[in-house]
């Protein structure tokens, strides 16, 4: 099943079970959405429940958190992540305060869509990974969609959810093909095993989960050594208790992110890390993370921004000689 | 202050709980850990304690009433009992509940809001009230300061010896353990049977004889991984257990030579035979049978714990002494992936170790296998092994009967 595909069923299956589901954003409708998401809902839903909106970021959230109060359940697509920061009053200040500010007696079951992150030469204004910014914000959800699966079930869980969600997309992943498996329950806010080791835990989300696994065997191979791979799925909240059970097990752990260094998701969770989990560390956590410039246009200066399989490789090598493996 | 005592979780499945029976009324004081109500779940009844001091202010439920789990069944008033106890900082028996929304707007029928199972509260409060870990001094991974403060490693005395690298990590602390609490051969006996060494109290050397005392009374099994001979063995044999198979139990009368191994001579004789039967010389492929001009057998042959099916190829051309020769070889040498294949029929024999009958499984693509037992008044017992798909029953009977009197005469000797 495509990545988009997943997304698209389980906007449609949520539609079709309840009419308070709509959908709104730039080009969601007519032209079925710019990564095809919205693909055929028009035609099924029609306008009123699959609404095209103008180019005003602001305008799609607030409309959508008016909706929400009024008793509808909006799912709000904003084309890029990085368009966001127009949305963000509505977002930071509205969505996620309503039900703190009204004492609990509203919510606002909205879900916001956003696909993120460094595409193909898409350049500076196009290509950032935010997700730190709303991680950050207290009654919001952060859900990170990496693969089929959990786009499928971890969408609908959001639809379903009675506050708002910020579910992240990763615009590389929407035309893959990838393994869909069937599950009897569904938590979305736990991380995923990706795969099982015991000698050191590589923390990730979105599409490096991809970029780790592919440097994973040569790691394996070269350390002599066997690595458990995680993929966290939500950020806010985030599954510690996984972490944890992991992290007491290897003794080491490494992130891996797309975003900046600086400031970016990682850093929050290295440093839950090192506060509950110091005397488990056998070794200093090493966080490898895209660079702290603007995401260059240049193909070869964008890749040499963010991680990639080799780079990750290479660098956990170097630090796992370093440090006894 | 009001503590509220909540109707316990007291299994996986468990959702309601009914309320058997009070212990208490109101009015009633409670200490931290007596015994308040009796509750039945789906499994059994358990008992519900207070885990503060108290006056009981109200029961909220009546006995026999069924309640969801997490629910308040009474309110103890703390503060009743303040003046005389010093508060103390209990764990409560259960999390509360997540805030419940009390929101006009229900989800629809279709939906089923998820909860957080995955999700915990943050735990610094807990940390901070934990003691930190006893560390030991040296320059070293938090994990392996704590580690070697268990179990009594000064890293700083050592680092200055030279003993450990700096900065030590957990696994060189636990080899230093080791070593230090540890004779050599009870180190080697954890390493055979995969104990951890942490399973000993380590606050004196520990020999051998009392690892090998630990391992009997648990009877701790020892660990062997599998030669890659094994591996392909258990390939084989798996593989021929798939193959629909039919006996046929004969006894050939059989005279020996003086200087000729018995083997040998089984192998000649049967190589004989095959001349005689082009399907014991065939090959199954997909739906089509390749059959080859030559009597190439594969004799099982034992090497300590490792078992080959060596060919012995062209076995109609050579003479008896020459396939003597060949069988005299095999103990002394190793073998190539060549002489490990090209076989159509096999041969194994257990004669010698006073075994008089058995059946054994087919090699490989081998279409039959041929298993003797020991040789007595004259005779051997021989079990034949087919593959139905390649030899009906009356095709293996006359190569039998073939073989019977080949066995007889003095040909090919």
């Amino acid at each position: 099943m495509l990545y988009r595909e997943a997304l698209n069923r389980a906007i449609d299956e949520m539609m079709a079970a309840d009419e308070s589901i709509v959908i709104l954003g730039e080009d969601v409708g007519r032209y079925g959405g710019s990564y095809r998401v919205s693909e055929g809902l028009f035609a099924k839903y029609g306008p009123k429940r699959v609404i095209d909106t103008p180019i005003a970021e602001l305008s799609i959230v607030g409309n959508a958190i008016g909706m929400a109060i009024a008793g509808l359940r909006p799912i709000a697509e904003i084309m890029t992540i990085n368009f966001s920061l127009l949305a963000m009053d509505q977002i930071v200040n509205h969505a996620a305060k309503f039900r703190y500010m009204s004492g609990g007696k509203m919510t606002i079951p909205l879900t916001i869509r956003m696909p993120g992150g460094v595409s193909r030469q898409l350049a500076a204004q196009h290509s950032e990974s935010y997700e730190t910014l709303y991680s950050a914000i207290p009654g919001l959800i952060v859900l990170a969609a990496s693969n089929a699966t959990y786009a499928y079930y971890g969408l609908k869980a959001a639809i379903a959810l009675n506050d708002p969600v910020v579910f992240l997309e990763h615009e590389l992943l929407y035309p893959l093909e990838m393994e869909f498996k069937e599950v009897d329950t569904f938590d979305p806010f736990k991380a995923e095993i990706v795969k099982v080791g015991k000698d050191l835990t590589i923390i990730t989300y979105l599409k490096m989960r991809y970029d780790v696994l592919e440097a994973v065997p040569k790691i394996e191979d070269e350390l002599g050594i066997s690595i458990e791979v995680i993929d966290l799925n939500s950020l806010r909240p985030l599954d510690m208790k996984t972490i944890a059970a992991s992290v007491q097990k290897t003794k080491r752990v490494v992130l891996v992110e797309e975003d900046h260094k600086t400031g970016g998701y990682g850093a929050e969770v290295i440093a839950k890390i090192s506060e509950e989990l110091f005397y488990s560390l056998d070794a200093p956590p090493l966080r490898i993370a895209g660079e702290d410039v603007p995401i260059p246009y240049n193909r070869t200066l964008e890749l040499a921004s963010i991680p990639t399989p080799d780079k990750i490789a290479q660098k956990i090598i170097q630090w796992g000689r370093k440090n006894g493996l | 202050m009001d503590y509220k005592i909540i109707m316990p979780v007291l299994s996986d499945t468990m959702d309601k709980g009914k309320l058997v029976r009070w212990r208490v009324h109101k009015g009633d004081m409670v200490h931290k850990g007596d015994v308040i109500a009796e509750v039945e779940s789906d499994k059994a009844i358990m008992e519900v304690q207070s885990f503060k001091d108290g006056v009981v202010k109200k029961l909220l439920v009546k006995e026999g009433d069924e309640v969801p789990v997490k629910a308040p069944i009474a309110i103890i008033d703390t503060e009743a009992e303040m003046a005389q106890t010093e508060q103390q900082k209990q764990p409560e028996i259960v999390q509360h509940p997540k805030e419940q929304s009390t929101s006009t707007q229900k989800p629809k029928a279709a939906l089923k809001e998820p909860t957080p199972t995955a999700a915990v509260p943050p735990v610094i409060e807990e940390l901070l009230q934990t003691p930190a870990p006893k560390l030991a001094e040296g320059d070293a991974t938090p994990a392996a300061k704590k580690r070697a403060a268990e179990l009594g490693i000064d890293i700083k005395g050592l680092q200055a010896e030279g003993k450990l690298p700096k900065p030590a990590h957990l696994k060189e602390i636990e080899t230093e353990a080791f070593r230090h609490y540890f004779t050599p051969k009870a180190l080697r006996l954890l390493q055979e049977y995969q104990l951890d060494a942490k399973l000993f109290t380590l606050d004196h050397k520990i020999n051998a004889a009392e690892v090998e005392n630990y391992i009997k009374e648990y009877n701790i099994p020892k660990t062997v991984s599998l030669s890659k001979n094994r591996i392909a063995v258990m390939k084989n044999v798996q593989n021929a257990a798939t193959k629909p198979v039919y006996f046929i139990f004969e006894e050939f009368d059989i005279k020996e030579y003086e200087g000729i191994k018995l083997t040998s001579l089984l192998i000649k004789k049967l190589a004989t035979a095959m001349q005689k039967h082009p399907l014991t010389r065939a090959k199954l492929e997909g739906t089509t049978l390749k059959i080859y001009p030559h009597s190439n057998i594969s004799v099982a042959v034992a090497k300590g714990d490792e078992l080959y099916m060596v060919v012995c190829k062209r076995a109609e051309e050579k003479s008896l002494q020459e396939i003597d020769a060949w069988v005299r070889g095999l103990k002394e040498r190793t073998f190539t992936a060549d002489e490990l294949t090209g076989s159509t029929f096999g041969i194994s024999n257990l004669g010698m170790f006073g075994v008089q009958r058995f059946s054994a499984m087919i090699n490989q693509s081998d279409v039959g296998i041929a298993a003797f037992g020991a040789v007595q008044n004259g005779k051997i017992s021989v079990t034949f092994t087919f593959d139905h798909r390649v030899l009906n029953g009356v095709d293996a009977a006359l190569f039998v009967h073939d073989a019977k009197e080949i066995f007889k005469g003095d040909d090919n000797v």
